[in-house]
Formats: C-alpha cells, structure tokens, sequence
C-alpha cells in the first residue's frame, strides 16, 4: 500500500465515530434506557444538517449583499459565490456555527416532542414505524423542495474554520470541535442515566402500565427524552453538514437509522459506554473499507455492501457470545448506592 | 365511620359480557375490607374502574379528599395514584432491571432529580435522594427484607414479591390500597405473615385496604367486612362469619 495516509485516516475515522457516537448515545438513552423504539433517527440528524446548510449558505450570501431571490446557493452562481465568499470573516462562520447548533437543537428537539406526543400512546412497534416512515416523508420532501436544493441539495457550505489556510490544522480543528461535543453529549447522557430521571425510564421500560399506576405521566415523560435526544441528534446533523460541507436528501435513507440501531445493539442496550465502542467499531469498519477499496482496485463488490455484510455478521457473532452486547446494562448509580452500603458496612459491625 | 371510596351503580360492558353491571359499594376509612366471588365475576375490572384503566359505562366512583368525597372515574392511572390510591396486580407487575430498593425509589412522586435539568446537577437532588434511600431501607427492615435490597425482582421468591408490590406504596403518602390476589402462589403461613402485615399498616399507618382474594380461608380471618360478586352484580356483604354462611354465596361459588 503506497502512500497510506495515516494521519488522514485517524482524523476522518474520528470526525465520523465522533459524530454516530453523539446518535449512539442519544438513541441509547431514548431507546437503550427508555424503550422508545426510535426508528426515525435519520430525521432529526437530517433536519439538524439541512438546517445549518440553508442558514450558513443564505446567511452568508445575504449578509454579503447578494440577492438570494436571483442568485439562490443552490444555483451555479451561488455555489461559485459561496466559495469566494464563505471564508472571508473567521467571526461570522464561528457565529454561524453556534448559531445552526443552536436552531438545529431547538428545531429538531421540538420536532421529536411533537411528532411523539401523540403516538406515544400507543404500542412501541407502532411508533417505531411512524418514526420510520417520517423519515422518508421528511427525505421525499427534501427532494423536491427547491429552496433547499431539491435532489442536488446544498453544496460548497463555507465551514467554521475554512478561514485555517492548513488543510491538515483545520481537520484537526474540526476534530477537536467534533470529540467536545461528544464529550458534552457523554456527560449529559451519563448523568441522566445516573439519576432518579434515569431510574424512572428504566421503569418505564420494564412495565409501562406499573410507572403509570405509580403516578408517572408515561406520555409526556418519553416525549421530554425525545426532545432532548432529537435536539442533540440535530447538532450532530450540524457537524455533519460542516464536516461534508454539503447535504442532499439521499444521505438521510432510513440505512442510517440503522446504522446506529447496530452501533447500540452491538456495544450493549442501556450502556453508554458500550455506544462509543460500537461507534467506534462500525465507523472503523467503514472507514477502513472506503480507504483500502479503492487501493485493492477491486470494483466488483461495492464497500457499501461489503459494509453491510460486515456489521452484520459482527452482531450475529456478539450476540451468540453475549445477548446483551459488548457491554451490559450496568447498575444506576445514585447517592441510594452509598446509603445502602454505609447500611450494610454498619449492621456486619 | 365516614367512607374512603364510594363505588356507585357502576356499569362496566365488553361487547355482549357484562363484567359489571349496576355495582354501588362502600370502602370505609381505616377498613380492611374483602373482595370476593367466583372467576370472572368481575373483581379485577371493579379494580380496573377505580383506578382510571377503565372508563365506566355507567355510574361513578367516589374518593375521599379532606373532607369531601370527589369523583374519580374519567382520570387517567396516573392521576388516580396522585390522589391516594396504590393498586397491585393479580400478576405482580415490578421493574425487573431494578433492583428490590430501586423499586422502592422509583415510586415517590415529586423527585428533584426526576426533572432532566435537575438531573444534571447532582447537588440539587443528592440530599433529597439520601433522604428517601433512608426511607426504603426503614421500610424494608420494618418487612424483613433489607437482604434483598440489592437483589433483582427475579431472585425473590413470590411472597416477597407481593410483599415488595404492596409496600412500594407506602414511600408515598397513599391512603387506599387495592390488593389483587396478594396470597396468590403464597405459601399457607407467608400469605398469613402478608396479612398480619397489612393489619399492621391498617392499624400503625391508618391506611385503608380493599382487598380481592379467593383464599377464602386466609382472607376471612383478617377483613372486617367483605363484598361478593357474581357475573357483575353484587350476591351478599357483610361480616365474614355471615357471608360464608350465606346460602347464595355457597351457591355461587359450588354452582361454578
Ligand atoms: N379487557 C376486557 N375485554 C373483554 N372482556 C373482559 C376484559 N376484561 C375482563 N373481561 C371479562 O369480564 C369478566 C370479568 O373479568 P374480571 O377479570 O373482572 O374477573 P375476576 O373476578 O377478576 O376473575 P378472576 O377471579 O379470575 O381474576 C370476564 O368475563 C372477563 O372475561
Ligand atoms: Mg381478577
């Protein structure tokens, strides 16, 4: 293998597991610890990525006096200006940056609340499939709506740090920027998870009639988790957008859903930990295929099925050894814990 | 003795089956009162009625608040439990992933730490969090079971079980308890150590218990009064003594 880039790999491979890894734990959290079977994962990722690309490609011509409505992004001329444009003022992409995080959070947060509020009252199968058929509603929109690029989407999206003139400074910048929000994102997860929030949508899980009958309100609380694990999957969505600097409807296919429905099921449901290694196992395996494919100059089989192939038979073989994952359920940890054992240490006194 | 919960002609129907049909009953304050009645004579849905799974065809359901009696029928389960009523089922229903204490803490309503903003902030909620694990291991020794307070559901035997489902209740302020076949699967002398305990928390909490049983025979030893249903309608009430010697209710319960 001549010229094997390294360097190049780790950061890509990273910016990716950094980025599943924030839906890893998000889905863990909604699905893995609260039993709401989200299937439509890919629509609150997507709506978060379309929402940073139209803000940061309008906002950028506009506020650098172009007239959008003869000169939309999407068209040739946008795009050339985009790119002459985009990098101009460190301040405004950074601005941009905070800016779409912050919208894509809110946008695809209430999203999740009211698109699950109602059907929540029904079984888990039935909100799993009306998840999963928003997606595709939210992607055969995308297609067709021309602000946002229709099927070609939004291209050249200026980034927040394409003003770094090193190419290999600005991943690395990126990347930074990408594992905190992950950091962030682990934080927050554990510490719910580890509270008595978390007990009660352990609960919840195990016997939704019983929480109700202890005075739970089943509906609302499942749609307050949502808000929260769509609002994050949205900014993941954001770094995505950034990360590719352009989005179209077809990135956003129910495979992607999926694809972090593997990365929890192979770590272990209801361990966090155990996403951040399923994400970093499935975007290894992805990663390594779309680089060394090319340089094995084998066309026949495609890395995408050969991904697929891989993921799977990675499950099957887990799953035989552990049905739980890589990493079980562990045990809540709250301040219950040391009370109980302070108990026990003083009785075998 | 003024009354904890009126249950007034109530009507209940699936389809064709009339699982209750025309019911009034009343569950006096501090009462440990019975249940009774062949299968299928409608216990569980008079159960199901009162805390809020079922909406009644007819009639209503009355709850003591203060000083008044309040309709409940029409809310929602978890409303009713805020009002003051816990129920078990007939198939114990605990939180299998959690372990016997985390059951306990699960149920007090009102948990800083259940809010998600507050859950964030360990400090806002440890002390409370404290307080309540404190609780829970009372109440656990008060029922022997501090043992088990690490074990999972699935390691405890079906008495415990029962046991753990009633008394998850009493880490809230709830003043009603509907017990669905608590001796169910009991062993003879644990399902009377089950009884012994809940007149222990009618007499030391001034709790209230209406309780469906069908181990006549352990059950008539402990109520004060029971209720007899047969296929949705009321059959006989009254003391223990004067119910099983009831003709009807013999009658009913041969005849099935
Ligand atoms: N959800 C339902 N749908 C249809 N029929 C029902 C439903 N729930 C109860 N029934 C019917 O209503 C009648 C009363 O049932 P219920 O469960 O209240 O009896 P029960 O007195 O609790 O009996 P058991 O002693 O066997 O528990 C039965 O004929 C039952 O089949
Ligand atoms: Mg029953």
């Amino acid at each position: 293998m001549i010229g094997f880039d390294i360097v190049g790999f780790m950061i890509s491979w990273l910016t990716l597991f950094g980025i599943y890894a924030i839906l890893a734990l998000t889905l863990n959290l909604e699905s893995g610890t609260a039993g709401i079977t989200n299937f439509g994962k890919v629509v609150f990722y997507g709506v978060g990525a379309y929402v940073s690309a139209t803000l940061t490609a309008y906002l950028i011509l506009i506020l650098n006096g172009v007239d959008v409505s003869e000169t939309p992004p999407y068209g040739i001329r946008g795009i050339i200006l985009l790119g002459e444009l985009g990098n101009k003022n460190p301040l405004l992409n950074i601005g941009l940056l905070v800016l779409s995080l912050v919208i894509a959070f809110a946008v695809s947060g209430v999203l999740g609340y009211l698109l699950t509020y109602p059907i929540l009252r029904v079984g888990p199968a039935f909100v799993g499939f009306t998840l999963l058929s928003s997606g595709e509603l939210l992607r055969i929109f995308l297609q067709h709506y021309e602000p946002v690029g229709a099927s070609k989407g939004l291209m050249a999206i200026p980034t927040p740090f394409g003003w770094i003139a090193d190419s290999r400074l600005r991943e690395v910048t990126y990347l930074g920027l990408v594992l905190g929000l992950l950091a962030v994102t682990y934080v927050v997860t554990h510490r719910l998870v580890n509270s008595p929030l978390g007990r009660t949508l352990r609960a919840l899980r195990d016997d939704e009639i019983a929480a109700l009958c202890l005075g739970k309100h089943v509906p609302r609380i499942k749609a307050t988790i949502l808000f929260i694990g769509s609002g994050v999957a949205g900014m993941a969505g954001v770094l995505l957008t950034y990360y590719l600097t352009s989005v179209n409807p077809n990135m956003f296919v129910p495979a992607v859903t999926f694809n972090v429905w593997a990365m929890i099921i192979l770590g272990g449901f209801g361990n966090l930990k155990g996403s951040l290694l399923g994400a970093s196992v499935i975007t290894f395996v992805d990663r390594v295929l779309t680089f060394v494919t090319p340089q094995l100059g084998i066309a026949a089989i495609s890395p995408d099925y050969l991904r697929w192939v891989i993921v799977g038979l990675l499950i099957v073989v887990v799953l035989l050894v552990n049905p739980r994952g890589l990493l079980p359920e562990k045990p809540i940890r709250t301040p219950a814990v040391d009370v109980i054992l302070e108990e026990f240490r003083g009785e075998s006194k | 003795m003024s009354s904890m919960l009126e249950v007034r002609d109530v009507a209940k129907y699936f389809g064709g089956v009339k699982a209750l049909d025309g019911v009034s009953l009343t569950v006096p304050e501090k009462g440990l009162i019975g249940l009774i009645g062949p299968n299928g004579s409608g216990k569980t849905t008079l159960f199901n009625v009162i805390t809020g799974f079922y909406v009644p065809d007819r009639g209503s359901v009355l709850f003591r608040e203060s000083n008044d009696l309040v309709r409940i029928d029409g809310l929602n389960p978890n409303e009713v439990f805020k009002r003051g009523i816990v129920r078990t089922f007939q198939i114990p229903r605990l939180f299998n992933s959690l372990t016997v204490l985390e059951n306990l803490l699960v149920t007090p309503l009102g948990q800083r730490g259940e809010n998600p903003v507050r859950a964030l902030l360990r400090n806002s909620w440890s002390a409370q969090e404290r307080e309540l694990a404190k609780k829970a291991i009372e109440l656990l020794k008060a029922f022997n079971m501090l043992r088990y307070a690490n074990s999972k559901i699935s390691e405890l035997s079906a008495a415990h079980i029962k046991m753990l489902e009633t008394i998850r209740g009493l880490m809230t302020p709830a003043k009603l308890y509907l017990l669905d076949e608590p001796a169910a699967g009991v062993d003879y002398l644990m399902a009377k150590e089950l009884f012994t305990y809940v007149r222990r928390l009618r007499d030391e909490h001034n709790l209230t218990f209406f309780i469906i049983e069908h181990r006549l025979e352990i059950l008539m030893e402990y109520v004060d009064y029971v209720y007899v249903l047969h296929n949705g309608k009321l059959l006989s009430e009254g003391k223990p003594q004067e119910v099983i010697s009831d003709p009807k209710v013999i009658e009913a319960y041969i005849g099935v």
